[in-house]
């Protein structure tokens, strides 16, 4: 098997002492997208966490470029080049969207949001005020602006499309599609088709914390996947 | 009379800029991290006989300031590894804790010096003649350098992202370390700046009030008043509540009795914690 440029290998984990994820492996390569679907509760959401560095695996190991990241902490990994997006409480609510983006920048202004801006431009008419105040489709928005600007190589995605308008559905995608022209690798958990249908190259199926199908996005068929998405 | 109005003045100003130095500690700890230090005084009084020591040992007394920082600094990284952290910074658990701690700091500086009052010379001694009446120059001195240390960290809290940046990890540890925010060492910085401001107020007040094992128990009182009347996190609120506090009890006790300038104290924070318990200022 040829090495990936992110590698999950073998990995087991939870929380506490259950185990949700069991023995799973999955290899990205640069600029390929894999998206990770399966019903509510299969382990997707737990598996990026573990990949991430947010819980500790009972087993396995995670590489990026190579180099063994297993075990270091989120913070770390960021600077590795290693960027993730949250499920739930994806934004700060009690700064503004503004300070959002620019919270670990050392320069305040948000030129280099423009493009992002050009395409939410809702995310621009509402940067003075608090996130918490947004929809919880406007903050996976600005949530996925924020990753994305990080321009990492590698990006973990958890359902980025949860509430989000069909058109903004597909202007996620065109960011997306972009910065995998420019070599960036995703890998993204995702229940909606709209997106998935534009970005995926790969597409793998997880039931009961393992991975049940994997295999190219245009051998698979909408009905294929619906089947293992009912239940 | 007018001369005499324009030192109650002063006194009033003073007061209020004491106290906020005095809360300044426990205002970063329990207004950012969310963590009430009840061994706060404690951290004060450390300061104090950081204070005395350096006197004693015929040391310049500014060296002081930087050896009641470290002192307290570093008692406040060890209490933070050994406690706060391991109680996740929980607010309830951690208040236990540190009430538990302040107990031990007391009981170990009475180990070492004593029940007995210690006294520190004031550093600058003589007066200065304002407007026909005289006013110390210490006070003076330590009113000046309050202003200029709060308005400084004003400004940096201003400018600089690491404010924000502790309001993210507090609302959202998870997202803070998602967005590269290392947050176990910007939680333990955070606290051990309160507690180094702590020592450093403790080394401002030393010469002014006996120094003795149980002093910080009047200064957490107060400072906690002052946090609640103000509210938590904003400097607005922290000026606002030090100068109603302090200003206040400057005011009732020349006026009428220190007493009842406590009782007042006491009514109006309870009032505050009844009808308006985020404060005057409180985070938006």
């Amino acid at each position: 098997m040829t090495s990936g440029y992110f590698e999950i290998q073998n990995i087991s984990g939870g929380y506490g002492s259950g185990r949700v994820v069991r023995d799973v492996s999955i290899s990205i390569g640069r600029g390929e997208v894999v998206c990770l679907l399966g019903r509510n509760g299969v382990g997707k959401s737990t598996l990026a966490k573990l990949a991430c560095g947010f819980l500790q695996p009972m087993s396995g190991a995670v590489r990026l470029a190579g180099v063994e990241i297993t075990g270091k902490r989120p913070s770390e990994n960021l600077t590795l080049g290693l960027t993730y997006c949250p499920q739930e409480r994806v934004v700060f609510d009690d700064l503004t969207v503004a300070e959002n983006l620019s919270l670990m920048r050392t320069d305040r202004r948000l030129d280099e949001f423009e493009p992002y801006f050009r395409a939410f431009p809702r995310l621009c008419e509402r940067r003075g005020q608090h996130a918490g105040t947004l929809s919880g489709g406007e903050k996976k928005l600005l949530s996925f602006v924020r990753g994305l600007s990080e321009g990492s190589a590698m990006m973990v995605i958890d359902e980025p499309t949860e509430g989000v308008q069909f058109e903004n559905v597909v202007r996620m995608a065109e960011l997306m599609l972009a910065q995998k022209e420019a070599g960036a690798s995703f890998l993204v958990v995702e229940q909606n088709l709209t997106l998935v249908d534009r970005v995926a190259d790969r597409i793998m199926i997880m039931d009961h914390g393992e991975i049940v199908l994997s295999a190219p996005a245009s051998e698979l068929d909408r009905q294929q996947i619906l089947a293992h998405l009912t239940v | 009379m007018e001369a005499l109005l324009f030192t109650q003045g002063l006194n009033v100003v003073f007061e209020a800029l004491i106290l906020a130095m005095l809360v300044l500690g426990l205002a970063v700890v329990m207004g950012l991290l969310n963590v009430l230090n009840i061994a706060h005084g404690e951290f004060i009084m450390i300061g104090a006989y950081a204070a005395y020591i350096v006197q004693r040992a015929g040391l310049p007394y500014l060296l002081a300031i930087p050896a009641a920082a470290l002192v307290c600094g570093v008692i406040g990284l060890v209490v933070e590894r050994c406690l706060i952290r391991p109680l996740h910074y929980e607010p309830f658990e951690t208040l236990l804790a540190t009430w538990g701690l302040g107990l031990l700091l007391r009981k170990c500086v009475e180990l070492g010096f004593g029940r007995g009052y210690r006294s520190v010379d004031i550093p600058i001694g003589g007066s200065v003649s304002l407007f026909g009446e005289s006013y110390p120059t210490y006070r003076l001195v330590l009113m000046l350098v309050a202003v200029l240390v709060l308005a400084s960290l004003f400004v940096w809290y201003r400018r600089a992202p690491t404010g924000a940046r502790i309001r993210a990890m507090v609302g959202n540890p998870v997202l803070a370390e998602a967005v590269g925010i290392r947050t176990r060492e910007l939680a333990r910085n955070t606290f051990i700046t309160g507690t180094a401001l702590a020592g450093v107020a403790g080394v401002m007040v030393a010469p002014l009030t006996p120094v003795e094992p149980f002093m910080g128990l009047t200064f957490i009182v107060n400072s906690f008043f002052a946090l609640v009347v103000g509210g938590m996190g904003t400097v607005s609120g922290l000026f606002a509540g030090a100068t109603i506090i302090g200003g206040l009890q400057s005011v009732l006790s020349a006026a009428v009795s220190p007493t009842s300038a406590y009782i007042a104290m006491l009514l109006i924070s309870i009032l505050f914690l009844w009808q308006r318990p985020r404060g005057l200022f409180p985070r938006p």
